[in-house]
C-alpha cells in the first residue's frame, strides 16, 4: 500500500517536471541586456542644471559678494 | 544595497556640514594666531553639533515621507532653515555671538546686519539650502541607493 503511494507520487512528479535537456542555451545573448540594466541602475550623474537654478545660485553669490560680512553667518548655518 | 537605508540617509545628510567644519576651524585658528578678542569658538557648538545632526535627521525624514508626500528633496531641504535659524539665533544670543540692536543685529561682534537686509539674507539661505539639497544631498542619496 505504502509502495503504491510512493510509485504514484514518483510518476506524478516525473510527469509534472519536464526533463532538463543537455546543452540547452537561451535563444539570444542575454549579457548586453544585463549590462544595459546595470548601467542604468549605476547611472548617478547629476541631472542637467535648469536655468532658474543657475539664476538662483547667481543671486545668492551676488548677495554674498555685495555683503561679504554675511559669509561667517552663512557658514554658521551650514 | 537594501540594508540600513536610514543609516545611509543620515550619512548622506551629514556630508555637507562636515565639509564646512574645517572652514569654521580656520576662523578659530585666525582668532588664536592674531589674538582677535572675539570668542568665536563659543558659537561653534551649533555648526559642529546641531547642524550636522539636524541635516542627517532631516534626510532620514525625507526618506520616510517622500513616498507619501512626493516632495522634491530640494524643497524639503529649503524648509530646514525655518527650523535651524531660530535655534541658531537663540544659541548665538545665549553665548553672546548675536546682539540685537535698534537698527539691526550684530553677528560675532563685527558683522552688522540691518533689519532691512535680514529678509533678503533669509531668502538667500533658503535658496542656498534648496540648491545644496537638490544637487549635493540628492546626488549622495542616488549614489547610496536611497533615491
Amino acid at each position: 500500500m505504502k509502495e503504491d503511494k510512493q510509485d504514484r507520487m514518483e510518476m506524478l512528479l516525473k510527469r509534472s517536471v519536464p526533463p532538463v535537456e543537455a546543452d540547452q542555451e537561451p535563444s539570444r545573448d542575454l549579457w548586453p541586456a544585463t549590462l544595459r540594466g546595470l548601467e542604468m541602475r549605476l547611472d548617478t550623474r547629476p541631472p542637467a542644471v535648469p536655468w532658474f537654478d543657475m539664476a538662483l545660485a547667481g543671486g545668492v553669490l551676488g548677495l554674498i559678494a555685495l555683503f561679504p560680512a554675511s559669509i561667517p553667518v552663512f557658514l554658521y548655518y551650514l | 544595497m537594501n540594508t540600513h537605508p536610514y543609516l545611509r540617509a543620515y550619512l548622506a545628510g551629514v556630508f555637507v556640514p562636515t565639509l564646512v567644519l574645517p572652514l569654521l576651524l580656520t576662523f578659530v585658528v585666525i582668532r588664536l594666531v592674531h589674538q582677535v578678542p572675539i570668542p568665536v569658538e563659543q558659537a561653534l557648538i551649533f555648526p559642529m553639533a546641531v547642524v550636522p545632526l539636524l541635516w542627517g535627521l532631516w534626510n532620514m525624514l525625507w526618506l520616510v515621507s517622500a513616498k507619501r508626500t512626493h516632495l522634491p528633496i530640494g524643497l524639503h531641504g529649503a524648509i530646514l532653515p525655518l527650523l535651524l535659524m531660530p535655534i541658531g539665533a537663540k544659541l548665538a544670543t545665549c553665548v553672546g555671538m548675536l546682539a540685537i540692536g535698534d537698527y539691526g543685529v550684530t553677528w560675532f561682534q563685527t558683522a552688522h546686519v540691518p533689519y532691512a537686509l535680514i529678509a533678503p539674507m533669509f531668502l538667500a539661505a533658503l535658496v542656498g539650502y534648496y540648491l545644496v539639497w537638490k544637487y549635493v544631498v540628492g546626488f549622495l542619496n542616488r549614489v547610496l541607493g536611497i533615491a
